[in-house]
């Protein structure tokens, strides 16, 4: 699984298909405000990306890498302000 | 010449080569971005350069034109094979004025009408072109303001608006890694279409994004990305700040310096001398043998190396003097175009090879005779459309004009498939012509009549038209051609073409020497003053009224002596030297002959300069030097 949730912080992990979005929705939906962690996130499809930008949850845990890092999270921030 | 007038001849016909074949790239590659920037770059140097002369005609064609290619800059309006078409008529008729500036120092009558013409025409393209574009061309720049501060640097950047389509996530699109995708990204923004809904009422799969951004890249390299979704984005390039770019592209470009030829020239004689002070070194070492062993290794030791780097230096000389044979090939298709037009003619120049390197010298001699060939193969090779067509051909003609290096010469072959030259025409027509006898033009074979083009006083041009009416025929080719050393062959078949070789020097500097001896001085003469070489004794040799001959092949050949022509004492000479042929042929005697030698022949100066029958001096290996002879100016 790449998006669990655990201990009530949402995980997504390594690569998150496009499936992930419906999994990630749901559980927002319980959890409106997340906290959702990025860290281990190294690549999310758009749907990902279009689920987290209109929940726009709060965000836990260590920066994450690469592209998502570089060019997803500055529009999730973009988001939460 | 007027030296700012001579700059701007040179500078601008570069620049105009520059653009046309910037043009010729973008006709095949209508968006290739540095091309357009490097036109865009020489039509706007151009105006500046014309502006210096006043030159309002030509400031506002090259204005017309440079709006054109701004617009295919900021991807306001791409280019397409009519405003290509207008661009390369601006540079021809640019072309066409700088040429008059050069012949008379003023732009010809009917500029301004010309100018207004293709301005009309230029500007008529550019607005076609800005309906539509504009709206397009605002929101990059807008982007490119908005997100540019981000990365804090300026120059073109591509910007795009990708808005995929609300169901793409069906189809298995990811706008997400189609982004990720973009070569050099420096800015992305992600926002949502429509505003987001209620978490309860979200649907994960339809797609609600829309992704702003810009890429560094080249265009193309964008465009290639977005490729499978090219009907859900926009994209465009941006000129973010004009002057940093062009600072940007100067840098890139390779530096040039243009220095006088008779500078390298210099350059050349002074290594001349190092080799003879290299040499005379060697004799000073042979000396100090004799009284210090050691210190005689040790000069030998500096002398060698003294060889090696001046050895070094000499053929970076010769590298210096070599030149791309481009810049002499560049105003050909503008003439292919000009003299195809004006007889009615479709040609297509097709060049390849043109970037072979050449001796200056070679390539400074070269335009004009191959303007001549190009003319002739337009003129009497490419047949009118209608003929063409009747005889099977394509109706527009191909030259096809190829440079290419083999072994120390380099090779030009100028091959048209027009009808091809009739050998029983040519003969006839030198029989009518007197260039020669009736007899003798039966008497050659198809190849060697075909060679009776280049003997003067033979012109086939049946119409004397502004063409081909100039006063020169082939036999001028033939001269400048022999002048720099080269030779010509013409192969043709009636009905195919006609393929005209070139054979020219790699080095016109080097002149092939025979080395002759009168008494105990030597002489060099160039070979190809030499017909042929014999012994001849003293019983062979009989005199005629003050002079004296001998019977050679079956003619009475005057005979001179070297030794009374250069006003020393008379030796027994008992070789001859055989110039010129037929009736005009002569036999000089010398004493010995010598080796031949490949030699740099440097006109002489001072003294040596006033006396007349001398065609330089040369230095020898051993770092004498040698006086070359012009034979043909000592008998005359």
């Amino acid at each position: 699984m790449t998006v669990h949730c655990s201990d009530d912080v949402i995980f997504l992990e390594g690569t998150c298909p496009v499936e992930d979005a419906e999994n990630l929705l749901i559980l927002l939906q319980a959890n409106p405000l997340g906290p959702v962690d990025l860290s281990l996130c190294t690549r999310a499809h758009g749907a990902v990306l279009q689920v987290l930008l209109a929940a726009s949850p709060e965000y836990c845990g260590a920066p994450p890498h690469g592209f998502v890092q570089e060019w997803i999270v500055p529009n999730l921030k973009r988001g939460v302000a | 010449m007027d030296e700012l007038l001579e700059q701007f001849l040179i500078e601008s016909r570069d620049l105009i080569a520059q653009a046309h074949e910037d043009m010729a790239a973008l006709e095949h590659a209508p968006t290739d971005r540095p091309r357009i920037d490097s036109a865009f770059r020489a039509v706007h140097t151009l105006k500046g350069s014309v502006a210096v002369f006043n030159l309002m005609p030509a400031i506002q064609a090259l204005h017309a034109a440079e709006d054109v290619l701004d617009k295919a800059r900021s991807g306001a309006a791409g280019l397409d094979g009519e405003r290509i078409a207008a661009l390369v008529d601006c540079l021809d008729l640019t072309d066409r004025w700088v040429d008059a500036m050069e012949d008379h120092g003023v732009l010809p009558a009917q500029a301004v009408a010309d100018a207004d013409l293709l301005v009309a025409r230029l500007s008529g393209v550019a607005q076609v072109a800005r309906a539509g574009a504009t709206e397009a061309a605002d929101w990059a720049m807008a982007l490119a303001t908005e997100l540019g501060n981000d990365d804090g640097e300026a120059g073109a950047v591509v910007a795009f608006r990708y808005s995929p389509d609300p169901d793409c996530f069906f189809r298995g699109d990811d706008p997400l890694a189609i982004v990720a995708a973009i070569p050099e990204l420096s800015a992305l923004r992600i926002e949502p279409v429509d505003p987001w809904p209620a978490l309860a009422d979200m649907e994960p799969f339809r797609c609600n994004i829309q992704l702003l951004g810009l890429s560094r890249a080249p265009l193309a390299d964008v465009q290639v990305v977005f490729r499978l979704v090219a009907d859900q984005v926009e994209i465009s390039a941006v000129e973010r700040n004009a002057d940093a770019a062009e600072a940007g592209a100067v840098g890139n470009t390779v530096r040039l310096l243009r220095v006088d030829a008779a500078r390298v020239d210099a350059l050349a004689d002074g290594v001349g001398e190092l080799i003879v002070a290299s040499n005379a070194l060697s004799q000073v070492a042979n000396r100090a043998e004799r009284i210090d062993i050691g210190l005689a290794a040790q000069i030998r030791a500096v002398q060698g190396n003294f060889e090696r780097v001046v050895g070094d230096m000499h053929r970076s000389i010769l590298a210096v003097r070599m030149v791309s044979i481009a810049p002499t090939l560049r105003r050909l298709p503008r003439m292919v175009r000009e003299i195809a037009a004006a007889t009615g003619r479709e040609v297509t120049l097709k060049m390849t090879g043109e970037t072979t390197e050449i001796d200056k010298g070679v390539a400074d001699e070269l335009f004009e005779p191959l303007l001549h060939l190009v003319r002739n193969a337009v003129d009497h090779g490419i047949e009118p459309p209608a003929d063409r067509v009747a005889a099977g051909k394509a109706e527009q003609g191909v030259i096809n004009l190829d440079v290419s290096r083999s072994g120390d010469h380099v090779r030009i072959v100028l091959a048209d498939d027009g009808k091809g030259i009739d050998p029983a025409l040519i003969r006839r027509i030198a029989v009518e012509r007197g260039v020669v006898g009736p007899d003798t033009a039966a008497g050659l074979d198809d190849r060697a009549a075909i060679r009776l083009i280049f003997a003067p006083g033979f012109s086939t041009a049946a119409t004397v038209s502004d063409i081909s009416g100039r006063g020169v025929g082939m036999d001028a080719v033939q001269t400048a051609i022999d002048r720099i050393g080269g030779r010509i062959e013409v192969a043709s078949r009636r009905g195919e073409g006609t393929a005209v070789t070139l054979l020219l020097p790699l080095h016109a500097i080097t002149t092939k020497l025979l080395i002759v001896e009168v008494g105990d001085d030597r002489f060099g003469i160039p070979l190809n003053h030499i017909v042929e070489t014999s012994t001849i004794h003293e019983t062979d040799i009989f005199p005629i009224g003050r002079g004296r001959a001998c019977v050679h092949r079956d003619h009475t050949l005057p005979l001179l002596s070297l030794a009374q022509l250069l006003d020393q004492r008379a030796i027994s000479e008992n070789k001859l030297l055989v110039m010129g042929t037929g009736a005009d042929s002569v036999g000089v005697m010398v004493s010995g002959l010598r080796e031949r030698v490949d030699a740099m022949v440097r006109p002489p100066r001072g003294l040596l300069a006033n006396i007349p029958g001398i065609a330089g001096t040369t230095l020898l290996g051993n770092g004498g030097v040698l006086i070359v002879l012009d034979l043909p100016e000592l008998v005359a």
